[in-house]
């Protein structure tokens, strides 16, 4: 009896400390699991950022020793025309970004309706993306050579006016590199999308089928709403592609050129650190294309939480 | 009983613990026998755009490794334009290849800061050179080396005969003039075929045709300026020069895709393919008289000076030499004895004989047997042209500058530029150039 009291009594006080026994051990699990990917974050990207942000503070002109210059890059980096065309030049290759992402929607839906040809169509829209940009980018700059294969193909079905000089314009020229890198990306876009088709029921499909629905409206008012995420997330792939995975085709394709046409803030980084040997403003250049970059995938990030949330 | 049985198990134990040493010895001593040997070999990582082809740079290790067994080399083989790019990041981070190639001139001296100063004697092979003052501070083998060359370089416009007689033209009389050229270019291009294999893309613009316009204008004097930063780009002189340039695309010499093109391989491919007339390239190492004979067939391949635009220019018959790449001990190598070893030979009569004989190149070495050379009239042209040197005005620009001259030249080509402003850019890019800005 007495034993039993002195259990009673004993019990309130187990109670907490097994709690906070049990709180400890899950704080140190989530410890466990949280701090490894601080770690890898702080070293492989908190780090180099700020060492990034330091060297853009420096003059690190040749192979001279680098002296500290406050915000003199940046002011150079201001007054250069070729710094702001390369972002001029970012701005309209973005401008593109809906093509991206609506067209390999397109293809998924009819490929995800068993559209005539779907399996070859299916592997065929996949092959570029195994193709390695650089050997992309060689290949077009053969294929789109004033006497190259797409010329003589458009002479040969009358369309010559369109056979034009397809690298030497500075629109044409920008314009064929982004288009170049779609043909290159789309593919995974297409995959994408497959796989977030397959999460959609094949029976509000085809309820929507029988209540009449053709395909646009089957795409505008079924698929899309239902792909939110998906289309957010393929998005955000697409913006970080035309903004900072650009450098393996400018290279192999134009060059930059002609003149700076085609040359994007990733390649003038990399041109003015390792050509010029100008570390410091190739530094401060990274610096005001990872803000860019930065915003807009806020952005649009934004948009897909908001969806997700939403949702 | 005791003691005997103690005795056995001594013996026993002794026995055990002899097999045990034995086959540990063993253990330890059978990887050690290879890694001892491994440890006596050197291996250094050797950057280079393979200048001579592949065939030669196979020949030119192995008679390396065979003189020097324990050195072994590997090489890190980049294409020539796109060198730089490779190059930067090794040295912006001090770490990498052993030795590393550079273009004779202001490339390696921009660069001088990752290359060892070269011993005394590694530069008593140089003296056995007919120069090597391209690979010493401005020019002058008194001043800090920072690499040997091995070959002699420069730029000759080739030219195709069977395209020239096709053309109505005689291929033994190819234009000598800027008017002659121009004549010569309208007869081609109405056979359909491009007078000028041009692309302007990449540093070709500067090595390969700057220079060739920059002496009907220039005094050697004026290229030592330009080298030290005391030339601008203002100076009626150079916006002769950029005009010269200029007018070859605009009077409509060149290949329309010339500005979005590379010279090598594009450029050069449109020439080997014989619709082209003439191509405007070098001696040496990469689309030479060799590489165009064996494409074109020794017959019809032709070598001439570029065509003069001022025809009592002092430098206007001259021709712009330069010894060709260079090779250095990269500063942070830890094997430099090993690394000079191999500048040495690159500079050495062995390896004279291998550019000559497997190559087609020509050497700097004094002594090569002439009777060694293979017989091509391009080749016997080329020799001739040599005879009169000058300075190389393409290897005295800053990369700032080489970048510049191609893009400008590319949005002259299409219109898109005066050359007031491509003036105004190439004097922006010598204020940024930090081997010659003036603080």
């Amino acid at each position: 009896m007495a034993a039993a009291q002195q259990l009673d009594q004993a019990r309130p006080r187990a109670r907490p400390q097994t709690e906070r026994r049990m709180k400890r051990r899950e704080l140190w699990l989530a410890l466990a699991f949280i701090v490894p990917g601080i770690a890898l974050a702080v070293l492989f990207k908190l780090v180099p950022l700020i060492r990034g942000f330091h060297l853009s503070l420096l003059e690190t002109q040749g192979f001279e020793e680098p002296s500290f210059a406050g915000l003199e890059n940046y002011r150079t980096m201001l007054d250069d025309p070729v710094f702001i065309g390369s972002f001029r030049n970012a701005a309209v290759a973005f401008a593109t970004l809906p093509i991206w992402v609506l067209l390999p929607l397109v293809l998924a839906v009819l490929i995800f309706q068993r559209s005539p040809g779907w399996k070859f169509f299916r592997a065929t829209f996949f092959l570029p993306y195994m193709i390695a940009p650089i050997v992309v980018g060689i290949m077009f700059r053969q294929i789109l050579a004033p006497d190259g294969p797409l010329n003589a193909l458009l002479r040969a079905v009358g369309l010559a006016p369109l056979a034009i000089a397809w690298l030497n314009g500075p629109n044409s020229a920008l314009l064929s590199l982004t288009a170049v890198a779609l043909w290159s990306f789309f593919g995974l876009g297409v995959l994408t999308y497959l796989s977030g088709l397959a999460t959609i029921s094949e029976d509000i499909i085809e309820a929507a089928r029988l209540d009449g629905a053709g395909f646009w409206s089957l795409l505008l008012r079924i698929v899309m709403p239902l792909l939110k995420p998906v289309i957010g997330y393929w998005t955000v792939l697409c913006t970080s592609g035309i903004l900072i995975w650009m450098f393996p085709l400018i290279y192999a394709l134009t060059k930059g050129g002609p003149g700076n046409a085609t040359t994007l803030p990733e390649y003038l980084v990399f041109t003015t650190t390792f050509q010029f040997m100008n570390r410091g403003l190739g530094a401060a250049i990274g610096m005001a294309l990872f803000v860019f970059v930065a915003i807009v995938s806020a952005f649009v990030v934004r948009r897909m939480y908001a969806e997700g949330k939403a949702s | 009983m005791n003691s005997s049985s103690s005795r056995k198990g001594g013996i026993g134990r002794h026995l055990a613990a002899t097999a045990f040493s034995l086959l540990g010895a063993a253990a330890l001593v059978a990887p050690l026998a290879p890694a001892a040997h491994a440890a006596d070999v050197t291996t250094i990582k050797v950057l280079n755009w393979e200048p001579g082809g592949a065939e030669y740079w196979k020949q030119l290790v192995a008679a390396f490794e065979k003189a020097n067994p324990d050195v072994k080399v590997e090489l890190e083989t980049v294409p020539f334009d796109r060198y730089p790019e490779v190059q930067g990041p090794y040295i912006a981070t001090k770490s990498g290849p052993d030795v590393m190639e550079n273009n004779a001139g202001l490339e390696l001296y921009d660069r001088r800061s990752a290359y060892a100063e070269l011993p005394a004697d590694v530069l008593e092979a140089g003296k056995e050179l007919i120069t090597y003052s391209g690979g010493c501070l401005n020019f002058d083998t008194s001043k800090s080396c920072y690499g040997l060359p091995f070959g002699y370089q420069g730029n000759v416009m080739y030219y195709n005969k069977k395209v020239l007689a096709e053309a109505g033209l005689d291929p033994a009389n190819p234009p000598k003039t800027w008017d002659e050229m121009d004549a010569a270019c309208a007869k081609i291009k109405a056979i359909g075929k491009t007078c000028l294999a041009l692309g302007l893309s990449g540093i070709f613009p500067a090595y390969w045709d700057f220079p060739e316009v920059a002496r009907n204008y220039l005094t050697e004097d004026d290229m030592r300026a330009m080298l030290t930063g005391d030339m601008p780009w203002t100076d009626p002189k150079m916006i002769n020069i950029l005009k010269g340039l200029a007018s070859i695309t605009q009077k409509g010499w060149a290949n329309a895709s010339a500005p979005s093109i590379t010279m090598l391989p594009d450029g050069a491919d449109l020439f080997q393919s014989g619709n082209a007339a003439f191509a405007g390239t070098i001696i040496s190492d990469a689309v030479n008289w060799a590489a165009f004979d064996k494409a074109l067939g020794a017959e019809n391949v032709g070598a001439m000076r570029w065509p003069t635009l001022v025809a009592d220019a002092p430098l206007a018959g001259s021709f712009s030499g330069i010894e060709s790449s260079v090779f250095g001990v990269s500063s942070w190598s830890d094997k430099k004895d090993a690394a000079f070893r191999f500048v040495k030979f690159m500079a050495g009569p062995e390896n004279a004989e291998l550019l000559t004989k497997v190559a087609g190149g020509i050497s700097l070495y004094k002594n090569v047997d002439p009777s060694a050379l293979p017989k091509s009239p391009a080749l016997s042209q080329i020799l001739e042209i040599i005879k009169k040197p000058t300075l190389h005005a393409g290897v005295i620009l800053s990369g700032q500058e080489a970048d510049a001259l191609a893009r400008g030249w590319q949005e002259v080509t299409l219109g898109q530029l005066s050359i007031e402003d491509w003036t105004a850019r190439m004097q922006k890019a010598l204020e940024q150039s930090p081997s010659k800005r003036k603080k």
